[in-house]
């Protein structure tokens, strides 16, 4: 048999935006969602592709004997778990108290054998371990995973199951069994939405989303994230178009948080307490 | 008016003169020192004694000191409790002559000094720390009785006592002065507050312009009138463990009830205020005792208040207090003036340690400096006056290669090592030069009032210091290390790249898009920094050879002397670029050189802070002198939510990874572009530039982009 692999788009050190303390993110790539927005477009084929930066290209005219200006980049890489082990080890030594490996993507749970496998190395070394999810899987898959992590961060699109299904390809139903059954496990959950004006910043999805949270046992906070047109120069390095959304108004993101706050979640907006 | 309103008007008072000064001197790339605008209409005119226009040794450093003083503008700002500003400064009056060479001449150093680009340090001053328990044992007049007392005993060095003496009575004059003012001052002011304050700070004066302190006050007053008067005479910046030395006092006057923490706070704001001098907090004694005390906080709380430009540096250690330490953290947070600094004792001390000394004494050896440590009172170090550009020197055995056969980075680093021998030999020769003459150029009269030996023995502290570890910095490790991998991966390991071609590439500067194509290929080879790459390997290499060459350099001249290694540019890495053509790291001829021990920027993509502090740790020379870690952060994450938290993780393993020394600035990326482009908009901006912190808009808009592209996107 052969060794144990996933593809990986991107290992980032010293993240600091990804979970509690400096941590490590593995984006694995390869996602069963698409959605409109989607911050990491190069993370939802499971497979190499290459992206091309225009304002980075010399015009060499070389690029059959490799490109080294950054302007041509495949991304994707089949790595195994030593090799990712060893980045983390890099990173390890300034993981504190309550640092460690963040797994994202894409979704992790595409490559599940993989993916327990890391977490389990990581337990083994005494690293502390994130999982960033969709929740888009199989219980039985997803299941294994989450119970391998000290904290799990997952995304609440839309509370709506045909307007998730709109933007996001799935509806939210299976979502909505493994977030239950995620918050039986006891391991703490930061629960996020990307707002996008006109998209999901209606009062409505917004209240649903707070009843939700509320009812979480494990929630550690609820967080709204202002979207950000990240995933649209990506994507055209990708040679794909990505819409441009807004995101809400800081007034807008005032009136969110009061009816959050009025359930009593515990709320953080773009990282930040609630401040805007 | 309470002292918070003081404090806000002071606050005005020196953002108005950073921008006057700016007027008066135009950019100026340094430390901002404290200084107030000079009065239109003064002038200063030096009296020569050389044929050269210059003026030296004992008799012309002291009859100029003399006249500077007695002519120096004086400044009271009744809002204040101390005084002691200062404007002018000798250093301005002998740029051009500042070494006599006609006498002392090294024409023979000169094209080894040119080839490898060495700041040989000659002509150099005041870098090295006085003991500042000596000054406040004895006062300005227990100094001056100590000074007739030895020239009685020691009548072959009169021109010695008679300058030092010149110099002391200069200084109680100066002293006076500001006593009329004071005086004068008192005559108008109304305000009840305002004149309590002026009459504390007139009966303090009256105290110390002959005794020695003996109140917080006084201590504060003391102590800034000796970096008033030590700046003005050689630009002297070095302090003292601030908390240690005045804490007697603060409890004292705490416990006996005659001074309150907030007059105590207001008066520490005001020393801060006066003069950015470096001063260490916190710290470790021989017996492994952490020192933090009541005065480290408030300290903090002072320069918090005061909320400028500061230079203050936590030693961090393994008993530290860790409250303590988190709320220096905070500080860089809230405040965002890139202080304080921090600085690893367990490598600083042991590798010390490493020259022959014990563990007391390396204890002593406290941040006085930009990067660097000293010894109060003992040492002569130095310290960041002397630099060897090894990008240059990289240079030098690259092009000498050239035309060689079996081409190959080996071969280039056995060249490399003997121009490093070379470079190393003449700059041992140049400080030789420095040390034997500095008496009879420059020699420390207000500094070696504080320093042991010298009124003992009637001798400059260049020629009776108790130890000589000096200093020897290299520049630019980056590019050398980022060069050497870059051709051992394009060149040897895969092959992409031919030497020919490297070569006509570096000669044409990367003309062409061939020429770019070829840059391209040697810049994204792996970097230092990059996390367990070749460039890190290289840098590794590298260090191992600097620090064994310096430290087992022989000085043959005095046995007892040691030579020390580190890593710093300073704030020189535009001037050391200038003259460095294009390397294969895919840097442009004359681009700036790399930042201290610092990689390149864009070492990584996603610039991660822990491959750069792991990459750095890695390079110390661990001889006790530092190669600092510069971070420059964005705080996307805030105080709640963690930051501090992390920040404190980054710092604390670095130290345990063997650094030495972390600047850190904290800034908004937005705010930092935004002043890039409109600095006068930003009068109050101010960033840690290297071991120092500057007011953004005095700098120069070259030095400005340096700042900016230090920038870490990731923190
Ligand atoms: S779940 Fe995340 S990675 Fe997948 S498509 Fe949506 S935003 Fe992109
Ligand atoms: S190799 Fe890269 S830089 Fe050169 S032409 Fe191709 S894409 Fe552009």
């Amino acid at each position: 048999m052969g060794e144990v692999t996933a593809l990986i788009a991107d290992i980032q050190h010293c993240s600091l935006h990804d979970g509690p303390g400096i941590r490590t993110t593995v984006f694995v790539k390869g996602c069963p969602l698409n959605c409109v927005w989607c911050h990491n477009p190069e993370c939802i084929s499971p497979r190499p592709e290459v992206m091309y930066h225009a304002d980075k290209c010399i015009g060499c005219g070389h690029c059959a004997e490799g490109c080294f200006s950054g302007a041509r980049v495949t991304c994707g890489r089949e790595m195994t778990l030593d090799e990712v082990m060893e980045e983390l080890r890099r990173d390890k030594p300034y993981y504190g108290g309550s640092g460690g490996l963040t797994l994202s993507g894409g979704e992790p749970a595409i490559y599940p054998e993989f993916s327990a496998a890391l977490l389990d190395r990581c337990a083994a070394e005494g690293i502390g371990r994130a999982l960033e999810t969709s929740l888009y899987a199989a219980p039985e898959v997803l299941m294994p995973l989450l119970r391998r992590c000290d904290i799990v961060m997952c995304d609440l699109k839309h509370s709506d199951p045909e307007l998730h299904k709109k933007y996001t390809g799935a509806g939210n139903a299976l979502i909505l069994e493994n977030l239950r059954l995620l918050d039986s496990l006891g391991i703490p959950i930061i629960l996020r939405t990307p707002v996008i004006a006109g998209l999901n910043d209606d009062d409505e999805n917004i209240t649903a989303a707070a009843v939700i949270a509320a009812s979480l046992k494990n929630l550690k906070y609820y967080e709204l994230l202002p979207y950000h047109p990240l995933g649209v120069s990506k994507a055209a390095a990708l040679g794909r178009e990505q819409t441009i959304f807004e995101a809400p108004s800081p007034e807008r993101f005032r009136e969110l948080a009061e009816i959050v706050k009025s359930r009593s979640v515990p709320l953080r907006i773009a990282g930040r307490g609630t401040d805007i | 008016m309470n002292y918070k309103e003081r404090l806000a008007e002071l606050r005005k008072t020196k953002i108005r003169h950073t921008l006057e000064k700016r007027g008066q001197q135009g950019y100026m790339n340094a430390d901002d020192y404290g200084t107030v605008p000079l009065p239109e209409g003064y002038k200063f005119t030096p009296v020569p004694n050389s044929p050269n226009g210059g003026f030296y040794g004992y008799t012309g450093m002291a009859e100029n000191y003399c006249r500077m003083l007695d002519g120096h503008p004086i400044y009271v700002d009744p809002l204040e409790m101390l005084c002691g500003r200062w404007r002018d400064m000798m250093v301005n009056y002998r740029r051009a002559t500042r070494w006599d060479e006609a006498r002392f001449p090294f024409d023979e150093l000169k094209p080894a000094h040119e080839l490898y680009n060495i700041t040989h340090g000659i002509d150099n001053d005041s870098h090295f720390a006085c003991d500042y328990r000596i000054g406040f044992e004895l006062g300005f007049g227990g100094l001056l009785d100590k000074v007739r007392r030895y020239a009685e005993i020691n009548t072959d060095k009169k021109e010695f006592y008679n300058a030092e003496e010149a110099v002391l009575l200069a200084i109680m004059r100066f002293i006076g002065r500001h006593i009329d003012e004071i005086e004068r001052l008192l005559e108008s002011e109304e305000r009840p507050e305002i004149r309590a304050s002026l009459e504390a700070m007139l009966e303090c004066n009256r105290n110390v312009i002959a005794k020695p302190p003996k109140t917080f006050l006084e201590a504060c007053q003391w102590t800034a009138w000796f970096n008033c008067v030590s700046r003005i005479y050689t630009r002297d910046g070095a302090g003292f463990q601030l908390d240690g030395l005045l804490y007697p006092y603060y409890k004292a006057d705490i416990e006996s009830g005659r001074l309150d923490r907030d007059t105590a706070r207001f008066i520490m704001s005001n020393l801060l205020l006066i003069d950015p001098h470096y001063y260490q907090l916190s710290g470790v004694d021989e017996n492994d005792k952490d020192l933090t005390n009541e005065l480290s906080y408030l300290i903090l709380d002072a320069a918090h208040d005061l909320n400028i430009a500061a230079n203050l540096t936590v030693r961090v250690h393994e008993n530290c207090d860790p409250e303590f330490l988190r709320k220096a953290v905070t500080c860089l947070f809230r405040d965002r003036n890139g202080w304080p600094r921090f600085c690893g004792d367990d490598s600083l001390a042991n590798g010390y340690m490493k020259n022959g000394f014990d563990k007391a004494t390396a204890r002593q050896r406290i941040a006085v400096g930009c990067n660097w440590m000293a010894i109060p009172g003992r040492e002569f170090p130095m310290n960041d006056t002397v630099k060897i550009n090894v990008a240059k020197v990289f240079e030098v055995a690259m092009s000498e290669m050239k035309g060689m056969g079996a081409r190959s980075t080996e071969l280039l680093f056995q060249l490399f090592r003997v121009h490093l021998e070379k470079a190393i030999a003449a700059t041992a020769q140049g400080i030789h030069l420095h040390i034997k003459h500095q008496a009879d150029v420059t020699p420390e009269l207000v500094m070696n009032l504080m320093m042991n030996n010298c009124i003992e023995k009637g001798e400059d502290i260049s020629r009776c210091a108790e130890i000589y570890t000096i200093g020897i910095d290299g520049a630019g490790l980056a590019v050398a290390a980022d060069s050497f991998a870059a051709l051992e991966q394009r060149v040897e390991r895969e092959g992409i790249l031919d030497w020919d071609t490297v070569y006509s590439a570096l000669e044409s500067d990367y003309a062409g898009t061939e020429g770019e194509r070829t840059r391209a290929i040697l810049s994204s080879a792996e970097r230092y920094c990059g996390g367990n790459t070749a460039g890190d390997r290289w840098a590794v290499r590298i260090t191992e050879y600097f620090t064994e060459a310096i430290s087992t350099h022989p000085l043959t001249w005095d046995g007892s002397m040691r030579l020390i290694p580190g890593w710093f540019s300073w704030s020189r890495t535009i001037e050391y670029g200038k003259v460095v053509g294009a390397t294969p790291n895919g840097r442009h001829s004359g681009a700036p050189i790399s930042h201290g021990a610092n990689p390149n920027p864009g070492f990584r993509p996603d610039g991660a802070a822990t491959d750069m502090s792991t990459g750095i740790a890695a390079v110390q020379p661990g001889r006790g002198n530092t190669a600092p870690l510069q971070l420059e952060f964005d705080p996307k994450i805030s105080e709640e939510e963690g930051g501090i938290d992390r920040v404190l993780d980054l710092i604390t393993t670095h130290f345990r990874l063997g650094g030495t020394l972390i600047n850190i600035n904290v800034l908004d990326g937005e705010k930092l572009k935004a002043a890039h482009a409109n600095p006068d908009l930003y009068p109050d901006l101010v960033v840690r530039v290297t071991g120092f912190t500057a007011y953004f808009a005095t700098l120069s808009p070259e030095f400005r982009q340096l700042v900016v592209d230090r920038f870490v996107k990731g923190f």
